[in-house]
């Protein structure tokens, strides 16, 4: 797992304490994760060269209530990202647990919106992500478990830089990571978590509060 | 020298502690179950029931050693709360560590004192339904 790697990296950056202007909030700076272009501008008659990071790309897929959920549901919303499936025996019922904690701490918090993909859409209907959700009893308007074309789902996941596939010999018939994504307001990648690890995600909803007061301004 | 044999004897106390049945039974615990009834038994949402402070162990503690070998499905009540999920069995425990688990299971999570013998636990599953 790269888990340390990205916590490294993490808290490397965590260093950088800014104090907002204005607030007496502290607030932490990430950095943006994933790909990047670095272009050259004249500005001025000046070079500048400016990196430009690569936003999550448009998606369409379904909730537990068959509603259509696509990047303007999301717009101006911080969002956890996980991928997982109703059945799986091995690491997901540990992922749900810490993202119900997740999802506990940012009761009060609108602005903050959880997706969980299913990368077994065959099995994982609307129907049974409904009855999922209800027996996690949790509100659709916070957490969205998704289900859809089963190749959008997979592109999806690898887009996220998330391992996922279908196979026969994992427990349960999929090998997955249990990685949790921070996407920013301006879906760009924030933060990468070990969803079945309490501390990790202690680290990550410090770094969610961060976010959260964040303007979306793209970087 | 006093000091080394009282050193000497305590080690010999915690390697001795390491084999008592709950050691074993708390590591196969973490192994096997803790995935879905998560690291202190609380269970989660309506999805896993609760294995600590559950009446359902309490009422039907003689048939532990079978859900763990061969699994339960079907809708059950615990604490109230109605289950209706699958469970899958585990086969590749021999009847020693389904009894340690068990008792883990009795004392530690449920506070039940009802040690079975090791005789007792086969004569359980060989009964299983
Ligand atoms: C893949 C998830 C999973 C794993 C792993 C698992 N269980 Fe279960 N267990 C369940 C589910 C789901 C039920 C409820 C079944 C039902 O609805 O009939 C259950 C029910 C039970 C019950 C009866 C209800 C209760 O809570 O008292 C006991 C006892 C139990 N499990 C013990 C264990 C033990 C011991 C292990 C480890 C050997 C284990 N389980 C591993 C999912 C799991």
């Amino acid at each position: 797992m790269g888990r340390r790697f990205w916590r490294s990296g993490i808290s490397a950056f965590g260093v950088l304490l800014f104090i907002q202007a204005c607030s007496n909030q502290t607030a932490k700076e990430l950095p943006v994760l994933g790909p990047y272009k670095v272009v050259d501008n004249i500005v001025d008659g000046r070079l500048i060269t400016d990196t430009l990071f690569t936003q999550i790309r448009p998606f369409i897929f379904y909730d537990q209530d068959g509603e259509e959920i696509t990047e303007k549901t999301i717009e101006g919303k911080v969002c956890v990202v996980d991928f997982f499936f109703t059945s799986c025996p091995t690491i997901c019922p540990k992922m749900k647990q810490q993202m119900l904690r997740i999802y506990d701490e940012f009761e009060n918090e609108p602005d903050l919106v959880l997706l969980s993909h299913s990368i077994d859409p065959k099995r994982d209907s609307v129907e049974r992500l409904h009855e999922f959700a209800q027996k996690l009893n949790v509100e659709v308007s916070r957490w969205h478990f998704m289900t859809g074309d089963r190749d959008s789902i997979y592109s999806m996941a690898k887009h996220y830089m998330i391992a996922a596939q279908k196979d026969d010999e994992a427990p349960g018939g999929f090998a997955h990571s249990g990685a949790f994504l921070l996407v920013d307001k301006n879906r760009q990648i924030r933060g990468i978590y070990d969803g079945v690890d309490p501390e990790s995600i202690d680290l990550m909803m410090d770094d969610i509060r961060s976010i959260l007061i964040e303007k979306s301004v793209l970087k | 020298m006093k000091f080394i044999a009282s050193f000497g004897l305590l080690l010999i106390t915690i390697t001795a502690c390491d084999y008592k049945p709950k050691n074993q039974g708390k590591s196969l615990y973490l192994k096997h179950c803790q995935s879905c009834h998560m690291e202190n038994g609380q269970g989660l949402g309506q999805l896993f029931p609760p294995v600590s402070n559950a009446d359902y162990v309490n009422i039907h503690s003689d048939e532990l050693a079978c859900i763990i070998r061969y699994g339960l499905e079907g809708e059950i009540t615990v604490n109230g709360v109605t289950y209706n999920e699958a469970m899958s069995g585990n086969r590749q425990l021999s009847d020693i560590e389904i009894a340690n688990l068990t008792y883990y299971i009795l004392k530690e999570l449920n506070d039940i004192e009802k040690p079975y013998s090791i005789a007792e636990i086969r004569l359980q599953l060989d009964r299983c339904k």
